[in-house]
């Protein structure tokens, strides 16, 4: 595993319509790290995310995966390296199986048939689900936990060093969300989760990176700047619904004293 | 694509999966497609009033009906509906002109050629229908596209037919959500304003599928696509396949000698 899996240095990003998506943004995520990226609705999070696997690419700054230059020539390394779960998994699971789905990124790997079930295998074990129950099914045909999971799984088979998820949480019922945020902490990978799911941020992450119209406006401690509901505020966001409660404000209270 | 694979587990889950064939379990889908190719190239090639070789046809796709034990109620709702769009096609060769008025209404008017064109288009569209439908009846479709793939259909063809499978019920999900927030704001007021409606529906739904295409492709190339997914195993051949392929030729050609003797 490279000690430094992600190094971002002066990126910007301007959308054809010349909106300014991303500024000056600078970073460092190590190997191992599970970093929470925090912004409300348009602050640049998914373009961000975006950058980290090449979909889009830098239009001024420099990005390093592991050891490669975010450049067209390195672009199959690079996401063989990051793997990226999108928000919405209808997006993501496009074959007309689970098994295809999950296969479709080894596949792309080039990793041979007789290697390829047990990789499938792994991912899809990883994500507490059973192969065989859903090989065949149609990811159509799943509920929205499953579906995370199985989209997850698409991801793990290509075991990648660096799992990004935008909006993990977003259509997950409670249960489906305690499940994943469980399955979350049993991944020994490095994961930087884009959401404003703040809970979930605080629960996972023990590192935060706030953006706000496209810039850093915080990288440091969860817990930190959970607590500043008035710099939250700031940058549209609130803090987390456990600080919020009478019980938890006696506790910061508490702390504070 | 893992085709050895995707045998391997046979427990078909899904309702999209539930076809079960006892004649066809025999046979392998490559060669199903191939056969049914074969019949729907002589069907449709057949010159206008051969009656007798479509008779044939029919009577030996109706053997197959049996044998295959479809649902026949599934397999006539399909066809209905598939016959509504093919039938406003083909409508304008009724009123084609040629020779012996058969009846006139001002400048409408269907002649006995007409009505003969029509009549033997019908059977063509007829016969490749059930044909077709019975195909896709007795093959789980991603079946089917891994079979087209190992035939060699060019990838980005399959990739387009395996991604309207899977869409098609997210997009009319989609259709039936816009269209119940529609109603919830009374959208039943008048038969125009609905159609109006319901058309701008369709519109506002093509550009979210470009969008979601989009997205979609995002997330392909992220897991590494270049364009083609890599090829399934090449075809093997059993003595069944051999036979089924040598049977369809020579029913196709006994068919079309049958008119001439």
């Amino acid at each position: 595993m490279h000690h430094n899996s992600i190094s971002i240095q002066n990126l910007n990003y301007n959308y054809p319509d010349k909106t300014q998506a991303l500024k000056g943004i600078s970073l460092d995520i190590h190997a191992g790290d599970r970093v929470a990226l925090i912004g409300a609705n348009g602050s640049g999070k998914s373009t961000l995310l975006q950058h980290l696997n090449g979909i889009l690419l830098p239009q001024t700054g420099t990005i390093t995966i592991g050891h490669y230059p975010m450049e067209s020539k390195y672009l199959r390394e690079i996401r063989n390296f990051v793997g990226l779960v999108f928000q919405n998994p209808d997006d993501q699971l496009f074959m007309s199986t689970v098994w295809e789905d999950i296969s479709f990124g080894p596949l792309n790997q080039g990793i041979p048939q007789e290697n390829l079930i047990d990789r499938c295998e792994q991912a899809i074990n990883a994500v507490g689900l059973d192969l065989k129950d859903y090989a065949h099914r149609n990811p159509g045909n799943l509920s929205g936990g499953e579906k995370k999971r199985v989209a997850i799984a698409g991801i793990l088979a290509m075991q990648p060093q660096i799992i990004a998820f935008d909006e993990p949480s977003a259509q997950l019922d409670p249960r489906s969300r305690r499940q994943f945020i469980h399955l979350l902490q049993s991944l020994p990978i490095t994961q930087l989760i884009a959401t404003h799911d703040l809970d979930l941020a605080l629960e996972l992450c023990s590192r935060t990176i706030i953006l706000s119209q496209g810039e850093i406006v915080y990288d440091g401690q969860t817990e930190d700047v959970m607590y500043d509901s008035g710099f939250l505020h700031q940058h549209s966001l609130e803090p987390p619904l456990s600080y919020s409660r009478p019980y938890c404000d006696r506790k910061i209270d508490k702390d504070l004293d | 694509m893992p085709h050895s694979h995707s045998h391997s587990f046979h427990s078909h889950t899904d309702h999209h999966d539930n076809h079960h064939s006892h004649s066809h379990n025999t046979i392998a889908p490559t060669t199903r497609i191939v056969c049914t190719l074969i019949m729907v190239v002589a069907i449709v090639a057949t010159p206008d009033a051969h009656w007798l070789t479509w008779l044939i046809y029919g009577c030996g796709i109706i053997v197959l009906l049996g044998m295959s034990q479809v649902d026949l109620f599934k397999l006539y709702q399909r066809f209905a509906v598939e016959s509504i769009f093919v039938s406003v096609s083909v409508l304008g060769i009724l009123f084609r002109d040629g020779e012996g008025i058969f009846w006139q209404w001002g400048f409408l008017k269907i002649t006995l050629t007409g009505l003969l064109v029509f009549g033997s288009v019908l059977c063509k569209l007829g016969l490749t229908l059930v044909l077709m439908n019975l195909l896709t009846l007795t093959i789980p479709i991603p079946v089917l596209l891994q079979s087209l793939s190992i035939l060699r259909v060019p990838p980005l063809l399959i990739a387009i037919l395996g991604s309207m499978y899977r869409y098609l019920d997210l997009l009319v999900e989609e259709f039936t959500t816009m269209r119940r927030a529609a109603i919830a704001r009374n959208l039943l007021a008048g038969k125009r304003w609905q159609r109006l409606v319901i058309g701008n529906m369709i519109g506002s739904l093509f550009i979210r599928t470009y969008d979601r295409g989009n997205r979609i492709h995002q997330s392909m190339v992220s897991r590494g696509y270049q364009g083609a997914l890599p090829l399934p195993k090449s075809l093997k051949i059993s003595w069944r396949d051999r036979l089924a392929f040598g049977f369809t030729i020579l029913f196709a050609i006994v068919g079309q000698v049958a008119f001439y003797s």
